[in-house]
């Protein structure tokens, strides 16, 4: 075959215009694998083609490309530099945020487990208080010896209210102040039990900080009555202070 | 994302061939107003070149997969898309209904079939038409611009298939010198 004969048949542009036929088109395109210079004169065709259909553009309507984007289910505006801009935005800020977040998820987690261990500080404390009430009112109600003698304020403290546990078999006394006004520095409160019509010491109160609590106190054999006085610190066995509370068994 | 400003050929399909739709939107911007001159000089209106050029890049995208560089250049391949979009649609009957209700334009009176008109206007490659002898212009505005087979030609002119087709070669070289 004469390759420039070939060339020069008007094949070449036939084939590049689509204006070949099927079995023109498979042959042109075995030779052309076969020999380059046909391959460059169909690369030659096809620039000037290009270059023609450049030089004789017609603009475009606009629109147009959002169309087309819309219809392959693209947006246009992600092939623009701002996509990436606004993309670079939005995970700064993203990123902001989950760090905001975490920090105050990290304090709040402290904070949370600071409060957490005064709450168990709190619940052991009250534990052992109700260890120690549920001891003491096991001592006064298990046992059916125990007798109970209210005392009520006298006229200088209505308010006042105290109770003796007196276990009549051990001779054991247990006095629970309800209520009693704090004392002086200088003062004390003193349990007496009146036998045979005379006060006998069962003796000082160190009144602790804690409510309702028991207080061992000493034994008697036998009592009428008992009363609370307010007494110098340190006093002895016998009373000098004003009645607080008084009441019978 | 990386916005690229130029793409060699081979990058540029291969981006196209993952569909992606920067590449898609590069290529749009490079080549939407070429084949809009090539459309409009197959089909008359400037809407229905529109509609046809839309088609064109979707079709472009969706087909990209078929497209093959042994076979040709892109620019080659989407110009045929392009031509043989606006040919599929002036053959269209939509398309052929529609011309009937317009003024029938004045063709310079050639012997052949009434059917075959040729409709040789100034715009783009048809201005060199002008410069082909006027057997050969007629041969390539039926073929290339009105999408008639070298078949239908010959039976509508009456020519011999061969002769149609040594014509068109003739005339088509003749093209090339005057582009080149």
């Amino acid at each position: 075959m004469n390759i420039q004969e070939y060339i020069s048949s008007g094949i070449v542009e036939s084939y590049v215009l689509g204006l070949s036929s099927a079995e023109e088109r498979s042959e042109f395109e075995k030779i052309c694998a076969q020999y380059p210079e046909v391959m460059q004169a169909r690369i030659a065709f096809e620039i000037s083609i290009e270059r023609q259909a450049m030089g004789n553009a017609v603009a475009v309507p606009e629109g147009l490309k959002q169309k087309v984007f819309d219809a392959i289910g693209g947006h246009e505006n992600e092939v623009k530099p701002a996509a990436s801009v606004m993309k670079m935005n939005w995970l700064k800020y993203a990123v902001a945020a989950c760090l905001i977040l975490l920090a105050g998820s990290l304090y709040w987690n402290y904070s949370l487990q600071q409060k957490n261990k005064e709450l168990t500080k709190k619940l052991d404390d009250s534990g052992k208080t109700l260890a120690q009430l549920e001891q003491d009112i096991k001592v006064l109600q298990g046992n059916p010896a125990i007798k109970m003698a209210r005392m009520d304020g006298t006229t200088i403290s209505p308010q006042s209210f105290a109770t003796v546990y007196w276990d009549t078999a051990s001779h054991d006394v247990y006095l629970l102040v309800n209520n009693l006004p704090k004392p002086a520095n200088d003062k004390q409160y003193q349990l007496w039990a009146f036998i045979d019509g005379k006060p006998v010491d069962m003796g000082l109160l160190e009144l602790s900080e804690k409510p309702l609590q028991l207080y061992r106190m000493k034994n008697a054999q036998t009592a009428q009555a008992f009363a609370i006085t307010l007494e110098k610190r340190g006093n002895g066995p016998i009373p000098h202070g004003a009645v607080y509370v008084k009441g019978n068994p | 994302m990386i916005t690229k400003s130029s793409y060699s050929e081979q990058e540029l399909v291969a981006l196209l061939q993952q569909q992606n739709q920067q590449a898609f939107g590069y290529l749009y911007d490079n080549y939407a107003n070429a084949l809009h001159g090539i459309i409009l000089s197959i089909v008359k209106e400037n809407e229905t070149a529109s509609d046809v050029l839309q088609e064109v890049f979707i079709n472009i995208w969706k087909k990209i997969r078929s497209y093959d560089p042994e076979k040709g250049r892109l620019f080659t391949w989407m110009l045929n898309v392009a031509r043989n979009a606006a040919i599929d649609k002036i053959r269209s009957r939509e398309y052929r209904d529609n011309l009937k209700n317009l003024p029938i334009p004045e063709t310079p009176d050639l012997n052949i079939g009434s059917d075959l008109k040729p409709v040789v206007e100034d715009v783009g490659l048809k201005k060199i038409l002008r410069k082909l002898k006027e057997e050969q212009r007629v041969l390539i505005d039926l073929s290339y611009f009105q999408g008639y087979t070298h078949e239908e030609i010959s039976k509508a002119l009456n020519i011999p298939l061969g002769t149609v087709k040594t014509r068109i070669r003739s005339a088509l070289t003749q093209l090339r010198n005057m582009i080149d």
